[in-house]
């Protein structure tokens, strides 16, 4: 009761965050932010998963900052009342699943001059790619492994930039015992050179994470060095970089070095655009701590360079980095055309490709290269007028379900059908119709959603997702005939807004930024809050 | 702790200040080149946050592309869109604002220092920022329709000019 009666607090103290004290010119400004993700469990005879004994779980973020001048200082509380199912945070601190958690993990203060700057507290930053440092907070994923300790930034004019920083990385609830810490170095060539159709430079990083795990150096110390190569000019793009890795004893015991390349090229003239990037992975899982589990515990970060959808049914499978070996890549075009005479009328196309296979025939059972992914899937969009709007999408996804090891895809055909009307200048109505097309895993699956918009205040929405699976060729029937349904609304008035929402869902995977989390299926109700001032 | 937390909650509560600036955080142009938010005031500024998998973020920047060049004889103002996509998306974001780099000033905030330091919470969120660098006016979401509060807002504090 006393949980359910803070998160009340914490959405009423959402909601009346409107008084107003003036700190006057020279007192500073005071500003921040508050969240909070409330879920309410019901038992659900159709699924498989039941509900966590507190019948509740509660995530809430309040974030406090002061800036004066040059001066800013800020401090975040975190409650979890408990922690929301499928949140890795709610294995971590009291060792129990529905602990009770209040956090004040992080503090900061910084000092921000014209040429350099010195934060001591919480850091985030990433270097490069983030392929060997990356420090950030995600908080659909439950996820931030913000470091400890102290950053400094130097600029020289527009030629050199310098950044290093030191300290202990958050893993959940906690700090490791062990260090990280880095340095990385920009040189503007193009500046330095006097180039000036374009722009140019030169990076380099050095990150290591030291943790006592074994009785040498060399087992305790991992170092990781990146090198970079940033180019544009009249619309082209050349990155680059490489990445080498030193021996780490934390995936395995003999220790392991890794390196990883990345390339990318892009093109952009008028209406048209076209990117392709290209990776390679080896051995590049790089954990904050031998001691600990979970999406939160990496010091890299590791995307999944694929298209990310915001369609029910083309999100159902996503790709989920192999990080141990991997190689591939993605492509994009866009063009988009408006009409002269109408700006309201506009073409916009878009195809994407991407394709991932293992990296090293020893990852797989067959001893060859095995297919991880790939995705042709290309949209059109069309504004007719003023008022009305369609979008289609194909997508074919091929993936495997056993990360390369057996020579076994499974293969889904999704089409979307997006249309919005706008009724006038405040009322609006959305449809999505979508449909899977698959003679594997669970088959075949419709979806649909209707959403109605009352701006700038409501939006309300039902959606439905139906696996009515399919009967194989061998006789064989897959599929649930699960329903996974949704009916909510939510309103907003500047920077608060409220949703509140009813559902069943489905156990699968939350991508945010191309990191995965498996959050299991549950039926409840959903009430969320976020404000700021 | 719970009275702690309780007791900042109450802070929270009662404490807001009005006039928030713009915080002195340096993000990427599209050119690849590091700037810093401050630099862009002088003008009235729409500040739209944004990001590839955002729905409602794309359809309100591409509503005020649609609207800009009628909003642009009422007041003198630019248009900032912040990507928030990080390291995964951030070419395929550059890609999509290929669309619109002429009428808006593009900035990528791959590792959402600017994000944070602005506190906002979901995309899309949307600001109006007057010549001085102060936040009049900030909008959480987006709904076909609602980007006239933005530019009523713009209207107001070029007027009062």
């Amino acid at each position: 009761m006393k949980r359910l009666l803070i998160s009340v607090v914490a959405i009423l103290a959402a909601l009346t965050a409107s008084a107003q004290i003036s700190l006057g010119e020279k007192g500073g400004v005071i500003s921040g932010s508050i969240e909070s993700n409330n879920i309410v469990y019901f038992n659900d005879k159709a699924l498989s998963t039941p509900a966590p004994d507190t019948h509740f779980g509660s995530n809430d973020y309040i974030k406090v900052d002061y800036a004066i001048d040059r001066f800013s200082a800020g401090i975040q509380v975190e409650t979890y009342l408990p922690a929301l199912q499928g949140y890795e945070i709610g294995n971590y601190g009291l060792g129990k699943m529905h602990d009770f958690k209040v956090l004040i993990p992080q503090v900061y203060a910084q000092w921000q001059d014209k040429s350099y700057s010195v934060t001591v507290g919480n850091i985030f930053d990433q270097f490069g790619n983030g392929l060997i440092f990356r420090t950030f907070e995600d908080r659909q994923l439950g996820f931030n492994n913000g470091m400890l300790g102290l950053r400094a930034t130097a600029n020289i004019g527009d030629y050199v930039a310098i950044k290093a920083l030191y300290g202990r990385p958050r893993l959940y609830t906690s700090y490791k015992t062990g260090w990280a810490g880095g340095a990385d170095l920009s040189l503007s060539l193009g500046d330095m050179f006097g180039f000036k159709q374009g722009a140019l430079f030169v990076e380099g990083s050095y990150t290591n994470r030291y943790e006592k795990i074994g009785a040498t150096t060399a087992q305790n110390l991992l170092n990781m060095y990146s090198a970079r190569v940033n180019f544009d000019m009249a619309g082209f793009t050349l990155r680059g970089e490489y990445v080498g890795k030193g021996k780490d004893f934390t995936t395995s015991t003999e220790g392991h070095k890794g390196q990883a390349v990345y390339g990318e090229v892009g093109y952009a003239n008028g209406g048209f655009s076209f990117t392709a990037m290209g990776r390679m992975l080896d051995r590049m899982v790089t954990p904050l701590t031998i001691d600990g589990a979970g999406t939160g515990n990496t010091l890299n970060y590791l995307p999944a360079l694929t298209r990310q959808y915001t369609y029910m049914l083309a999100n159902l499978n996503p790709y989920q980095v192999n990080a141990e070996g991997e190689l591939g890549g993605q492509a994009d075009f866009y063009y988009s055309y408006r009409s002269k005479s109408n700006r309201y009328r506009y073409w916009n196309f878009h195809l994407n490709y991407s394709t991932y296979y293992t990296l090293r025939k020893s990852q797989a059972k067959s001893g060859n290269h095995e297919l991880l992914w790939q995705d042709i899937n290309f949209d059109v969009e069309r504004q007719w007028s003023k008022k009305l709007k369609t979008t289609f999408l194909y997508s074919f996804q091929e993936w495997n379900p056993y990360h390369g090891y057996h020579h076994r895809t499974y293969v889904s055909n999704i089409f979307v059908a997006d249309v919005q009307y706008k009724f006038d200048r405040k009322k609006s109505l959305r449809v999505e119709a979508q449909y899977m097309l698959s003679g594997e895993y669970e088959g075949d699956w419709v979806a649909g959603l209707v959403e109605f918009n009352l701006a700038p205040r409501w939006s309300f929405f039902v959606s439905d997702m139906y696996n009515h699976g399919r009967t194989d060729k061998n006789g064989i029937y897959k599929g649930t005939k699960k329903n996974y349904y949704s009916v909510g609304g939510s309103y907003t008035i500047k920077r608060t807004r409220i949703q509140l929402s009813y559902g069943r869902n489905r156990a699968g995977f939350i991508c945010s930024g191309g990191v995965c989390r498996y959050s299991p299926e549950y039926n409840g109700i959903n009430i969320a809050v976020t404000s700021s001032f | 702790m719970k009275k702690l937390f309780c007791l900042i909650l109450a802070l929270v509560a009662v404490i807001s200040v009005s006039a928030q600036q713009l915080p002195d955080v340096k993000v990427e142009n599209i050119d690849g080149k590091e700037l810093s938010v401050r630099e862009l005031t002088g003008k009235p500024l729409i500040i739209c946050y944004w990001s590839i998998t955002c729905k409602p973020c794309i359809q309100e920047l591409m509503t005020i592309l649609d609207q800009i060049e009628d909003w642009k004889a009422e007041a003198d103002f630019e248009v900032i869109a912040v990507s928030v996509d990080d390291a995964r998306l951030k070419a395929t974001a550059k890609a999509k604002a290929n669309v619109f780099k002429d009428s808006f000033i593009c900035l990528f905030d791959a590792n959402q220092a600017l994000k944070r330091a602005m506190n906002v919470s979901l995309t899309p969120q949307s600001f109006v920022v007057d010549s001085k660098g102060n936040i009049v006016y900030s909008h959480t979401g987006y709904t076909p329709g609602s980007e006239q509060e933005l530019i009523d807002k713009v209207i107001k504090i070029y007027k009062k000019k």
